[in-house]
């Protein structure tokens, strides 16, 4: 995947809205260059200095889009990413949460074969301190650094990030790839990222019990990894067949068992740990 | 959400489905025409195997069969109707589903040869994602060759065509249809049906089923535990139990109190926490981030002046709006720990 997270002219979808507002104003607190937002209906208005348009191809009579942010309600959010992928933005970052999966399997329809590149829904965003705060995660908590952070539970993002933060281990990439079923980019292209960015020196990956994910990113490790790569998979003491939080996280069968998942990113040669804490020190080390 | 067989067969045979002839009873005193087959509506499998099944024949047996079923315990479910079916003429049963794939983040149809309830024992099922654009004609074809039924072709690829439109249409996630019978002429009939429905699409439908939604964000893990867990995000949640676990406590429960928490919604899982027998901490384990650090904190005070029999909480808060929320807890003289360690440290002394 091309590095499309440095880019510089980034707008917000659903800025007006309550989410959307508080959020463009920790992005600009951040140094994040927002420079509009669509919501439509109200052009012409401004939230925190930044113009509204009604929609994306408006924004771009006027300038280039690299990257929308996307905080609009769940029941608009496929009608919003869809826009953004025919107006060919190249990141698209989607925060909402609550999306109906069969909305999420046409959106996925309409990504293959375009130009554009989903982070989301359902997910935190992608955090590059110093650099970009493309979502919700605390730049606050954040160093910038050369460690690489990716993971699909938002709460155990910042968690991590904020850990080594506090132990002055500053950080390159903080990404949260989302905790719903059918999502954008995942494990492994996030993993490609870090690989192939020569100032990342260290890699984390934090997992969760249900689906296979995690079980594909070892195959990937095993092959293409070469550099230190640190991991904690959430819900070792997760009953069997009861959905846990987001949709995702839903444990089938004895594969998708925080236990196995542990097993076989060892087994491709990743550092593995029991808990958040560990997994702080085991990096910080 | 997952529904009933009533319900889920009523969905199919709006999409042209076949499906048996039926009467839906909920007393003794309803009619039923035998000899049928009576079927408890729990939301839950292994229904067959528990006695929750029985096949009448005659009048005489029909009141204490209802009576029996009625009052049937099936792992921790007590029906509140019975499906009294036509009793079908079965010559075959096989296995067939509708379901959405995680890797290739799409729809994928799944089916064995054998049929029933032995279907959980095995494991060599065959499987087709559909794609994007779906070739029913395609499909039906492989899945008659796969099943050895060259008769039933064009009966499988109606058969698939329907279920797919169903499955959009109505927003599920999940269409299983075991036994799917091939009766004694040569017709295809759903003989169960498995449905779950996306709850996050409710908005879009007029949903009134029985069945309450799954409940992802509260589980009990064991009633019996001594320490209560709350916390934001379901990762989070998750770990807090696991570090619960490995502090040597016992964990109750899994909360994800989820982004954008308020004060009502945290009074009410607190009210719900305090119900466990030997309940001796409450772990909270907030990282803010959507969810604000001082509406948690606010509704910690809410909760200690609310609710009698609080056991101690030890709190760890971080994320959006901290300083607000320190401030606010120490007004209130509610302490914050610095870390989950410091957290579980603290209660393994009150435990």
């Amino acid at each position: 995947m091309q590095n499309l997270f440095n880019a510089k002219n980034i707008i917000v979808q659903g800025i007006t809205g309550a989410h959307g507002s508080f959020q463009t104003k920790a992005m600009l607190q951040a140094g994040t260059n927002v420079v509009a937002g669509t919501t439509p209906g109200k052009a012409g208005q401004s939230v925190e200095s930044v113009p509204v348009y009604d929609s994306i191809k408006d924004i771009q009579a006027d300038m280039n889009v690299d990257i929308s942010v996307i905080f609009v309600p769940a029941r608009f959010a496929k009608g919003a990413i869809l826009e953004a992928i025919a107006a060919e933005v190249p990141l698209i970052v989607c925060i909402t949460e609550g999306i109906p999966i069969h909305d999420m399997l046409d959106v996925n329809k309409s990504l293959k074969g375009s130009k554009s590149t989903l982070l989301g829904p359902n997910s935190p965003g992608a955090l590059l301190p110093g650099v970009n705060k493309l979502g919700i995660i605390p730049a606050s908590m954040s160093l910038a650094g050369s460690v690489a952070i990716v993971s699909r539970s938002g709460t155990l993002t910042y968690e991590a990030m904020a850990g080594l933060t506090s132990k002055g281990v500053g950080q390159k990439y903080v990404i949260g790839i989302g905790g719903d079923m059918i999502h954008g980019i995942g494990y492994k292209e996030c993993l490609e990222l870090f690989q192939n960015d020569p100032d990342v020196s260290k890699i984390i990956m934090i997992g969760e019990i249900g689906g296979k994910e995690e079980i594909e990113a070892a195959d990937y490790i095993k092959s293409s990894i070469t550099k230190p790569i640190f991991t904690y998979i959430a819900g070792h003491h997760a009953p069997e067949g009861v959905q846990l939080g987001h949709a995702g996280a839903i444990l089938g069968s004895d594969q998708e068992s925080a236990r196995n998942k542990t097993k076989i990113l060892a087994g491709a040669g990743a550092v593995t740990t029991k808990s958040i804490t560990s997994l702080i020190e085991a990096v910080s080390k | 959400m997952k529904l009933l067989e009533y319900e889920a067969k009523a969905i199919l045979s709006q999409s042209g489905i076949p499906v048996p002839t039926s009467t839906l009873i909920r007393s003794v005193s309803d009619d039923v025409t035998l000899p049928t087959v009576l079927k408890s509506q729990v939301p839950i499998g292994g229904r067959g195997k528990a006695g929750g099944i029985k096949i009448v024949e005659s009048k005489s047996e029909l009141t204490e069969a209802i009576k029996q079923l009625l009052s049937l315990d099936i792992k921790g479910f007590t029906p509140g109707s019975l499906l009294a079916e036509e009793k079908l003429s079965i010559k075959k049963e096989l296995y067939l589903s509708l379901l959405i794939d995680r890797a290739s983040a799409g729809i994928s149809l799944v089916a064995h040869k054998n049929g029933g309830v032995e279907v959980e024992d095995n494991h060599n099922f065959a499987s087709w994602p559909l794609g994007d654009t779906p070739d029913f004609d395609a499909l039906g074809q492989s899945l008659a060759d796969y099943y050895e039924l060259p008769g039933q072709t064009f009966s499988l690829q109606d058969l698939i065509q329907n279920l797919y439109a169903c499955m959009v249409k109505n927003d599920a996630t999940l269409i299983e249809i075991n036994p799917l019978v091939v009766t004694s002429n040569d017709t295809l009939v759903a003989g169960d049906c498995k449905m779950n429905l996306d709850d996050s699409a409710a908005f879009r439908h007029d949903w009134q089923f029985e069945d309450t939604p799954v409940e992802a964000n509260f589980v009990t893990i064991n009633p019996n535990g001594n320490v209560a867990t709350i916390a934001n995000g379901a990762g989070l949640a998750m770990a807090t139990v696991d570090a619960v676990f490995e502090a040597g406590l016992s964990p109750a429960n899994f909360l994800d109190i989820g982004g954008g928490a308020n004060t009502q919604t945290l009074l009410a899982a607190f009210n719900r926490i305090v119900e466990y027998p030997n309940l001796k901490a409450i772990i909270i384990n907030i990282f803010a981030g959507i969810t604000r650090a001082d509406e948690v904190a606010r509704a910690i005070v809410a909760a200690k002046e609310q609710i009698t029999h609080l056991p101690p909480l030890f709190i760890r808060l971080a994320g959006t709006n901290y300083d607000e929320a320190a401030q606010i807890l120490n007004e209130n003289n509610v302490v914050i720990m610095p870390s989950l360690e410091s957290c579980l440290d603290a209660a393994k002394e009150t435990v």
